[in-house]
């Protein structure tokens, strides 16, 4: 379980969330909501140094976590930020070696161990197609499949993504969601904040909703939903349907 | 699978072939050095004063003592500013920094002076005072970007108008103390003439050194380059590796400009004409870099004291005429820039 105790984190000596404290559970889908400029991504962001905690602590699986090397940390928890604009002009297969980094020791060189992971990262995020191509001519969909593969191969326990699915059409979308239910399945903890409420709501065990700096609510979407907490803070209305097929979450602005 | 690892046997034995193909060329374009001059020195007659401690006569002397110090200092420029080139270009993902456009070059010329100035007899004083020199410059220019305006023009911008004061300041110290024993011209266009295998021992254990490091620290560069948040979740330390690759860039710029003056161009142009040959990745870069470095600055010099015999032109004229049409080619082809993945 990853724990956050009363943490204060701010962005260019700008406090943007005070005294949290919140806990994503360990083998599940964790999704953090909230409309734009509310900390969703400064929340994450601390797991990686992006943003600087001010005080409090962070707990992964009861280790401080922000007493533990980089390079310690990056064997345990993988952050995934938003893949920009600008992206880098080398193959597929090299980016996805990367994820192996804080792995490798002094000399950098890969072991065949290393390279099988690479392998399977890059088969299960569908992009061994890709393997020579180079990252910046691809489509958004595939592009956020390479980074996911980076991501895969960084082999963590806790895998975080900032918005791994904005900007992607559905079938992209779906196919990104389908590899993280399938690393939950395997018993991975999945941290991901998401802009699509429907996405958020069928996909996650868990919600935490962060709105005007504040983490004010979290626990599992049914019970989120039913409280109405949602609908207020987004201004707008949910509704559930449930055929043969399965159940619907309806969102109306 | 077997297609993708065929593909990938293709790929690494192109690369290993162009690396192979460059270092020929190299070692053709030392031999030739070695030969040609005031003087035309035979193949054998080369080989004989190289390997025989013992041989006498005019062609060894003019081999051990001129050629060959001359020869190797050129070989080490160009490995040292091509690499630096590659490093800086990295670490501030700028397409257009090099040691001679951010005003790095001319950090470690400046420093070199006040050497001249300051401890006219200490041989050690000028690859020091250059490397203090070069590091201090690479460190003012970063800082500019990282916490002033980002943008790239904003940095080059900077590296001249600092390039431009370091110049002055150069001149300066020539105009104080006359006694300097340094020609200017030469020594602010770069040149390889008049080297000794003392006055580059220093430099070049610097540069075998930094460059040691920077081969080791490619991929590195490689994970720095895809931006500081991701460089993090893969557990680096950003801001050390960012001090770390200033630092060796600025030993082999520095130690460079202590014998052989501000040789302009090698930094900018040969990283970018490698990136043609094998992509962005470091691991590659830095030695086909190093390769076409030490050829370009060899075969500069060696244009420059044998075609226009008797007179000596130094290489760094050489260099900025061809590295001059080059980087308007650059500036032209894409405004600002192409960004720089390694």
């Amino acid at each position: 379980m990853l724990r956050y105790e009363n943490v204060t984190l701010s962005c260019d000596r700008t406090i943007i969330l005070e005294n949290v404290s919140v806990d994503f559970p360990a083998n599940a889908i964790t999704t953090v909501i909230g409309p734009n400029g509310s900390g969703k991504t400064t929340l994450l962001q601390a797991l990686n140094g992006s943003t600087t905690v001010n005080s409090g602590k962070i707990y992964l699986d009861d280790q401080d976590y922000l007493s533990m090397a980089p390079r310690k940390r990056a064997q345990i928890l993988s952050f995934l930020p938003q893949v920009r604009s600008t992206l880098p002009t080398i193959p597929v297969k090299t980016l996805v070696e990367h994820g192996r980094f804080p792995h490798l020791g002094f000399s950098r060189k890969m072991g065949t161990e290393d390279r099988k992971i690479i392998e399977n990262a890059m088969k299960l995020a569908d992009v061994t197609e890709y393997a020579y191509q180079s990252v910046d001519t691809l489509s958004g969909g595939v592009r956020q499949r390479v980074f996911l593969a980076m991501q895969l191969a960084q082999d963590c326990d806790y895998l975080v993504a900032d918005e791994p699915t904005t900007y992607l059409d559905l079938p992209s979308q779906k196919k990104i969601m389908s590899i993280y239910k399938e690393l939950r399945d395997a018993g991975k903890t999945i941290i991901l904040v998401l802009h699509d409420l429907t996405q958020a709501l069928q996909i996650s065990d868990n919600i935490v909703l962060v709105n005007e700096q504040k983490i004010i609510a979290s626990g599992k979407p049914e019970a989120l939903i039913k409280s109405g907490i949602i609908e207020e803070v987004f201004n707008l209305k949910i509704k559930q349907f449930e055929d043969e097929e399965g159940k619907y979450i309806v969102v109306k602005a | 699978m077997r297609t993708l690892s065929n593909q990938n046997n293709n790929r690494i034995s192109q690369n290993v072939l162009a690396l192979l193909a460059l270092s020929v060329a190299l070692f053709i374009i030392f031999i030739t050095c070695l030969c040609l001059g005031s003087v035309h020195i035979s193949i054998p007659d080369v080989a004989d004063s190289l390997f025989h401690p013992n041989a006498a006569g005019k062609a060894a002397v003019i081999i051990r003592s001129i050629r060959l110090p001359r020869v190797l200092s050129g070989l080490l420029a160009g490995i040292a500013l091509s690499t630096s080139g590659v490093v800086l270009q990295g670490v501030m993902n700028n397409a257009l920094a090099g040691p001679s456009t951010i005003g790095v070059n001319s950090g470690a010329g400046f420093s070199v002076m006040l050497a001249y100035l300051l401890l006219p007899k200490v041989t050690w004083a000028g690859p020091v005072f250059a490397f203090f020199g070069a590091l201090i410059t690479t460190f003012i220019i970063f800082l500019l970007a990282y916490f002033g305006d980002k943008s790239r023009m904003t940095i080059i911008l900077a590296g001249i108008t600092v390039s431009s004061f370091l110049s002055a300041g150069i001149n300066l110290i020539k105009t104080i103390d006359n006694d300097i024993t340094i020609n200017l011209n030469s020594f602010m266009m770069g040149s390889l003439a008049g080297v000794s295998f003392s006055s580059i021992t220093l430099p070049a254990v610097g540069i075998i050194v930094a460059f040691i490091f920077a081969v080791i620290m490619a991929r590195a560069l490689n994970i720095i380059n895809l931006g500081d948040d991701i460089a993090r979740s893969l557990g680096v330390n950003v801001n050390l590796l960012r001090f770390i690759l200033l630092t060796i860039s600025s030993i082999l710029a520095g130690c460079v400009v202590s014998y052989a003056g501000l040789l302009g161009f090698v930094g900018l142009i040969v990283p970018h004409i490698s990136r043609k040959l094998f992509g962005n990745d470091a691991r590659l870069l830095i030695p086909g870099s190093a390769l076409l470095g030490a050829s370009l600055v060899l075969l500069c010099d060696l244009i420059g004291r044998v075609v226009f015999s008797p007179y000596e032109l130094p290489a760094g004229i050489l260099m900025s005429f061809i590295g001059g049409p080059f980087f308007l080619y650059l500036l032209l082809r894409k405004k600002g820039g192409r960004r720089v993945n390694a």
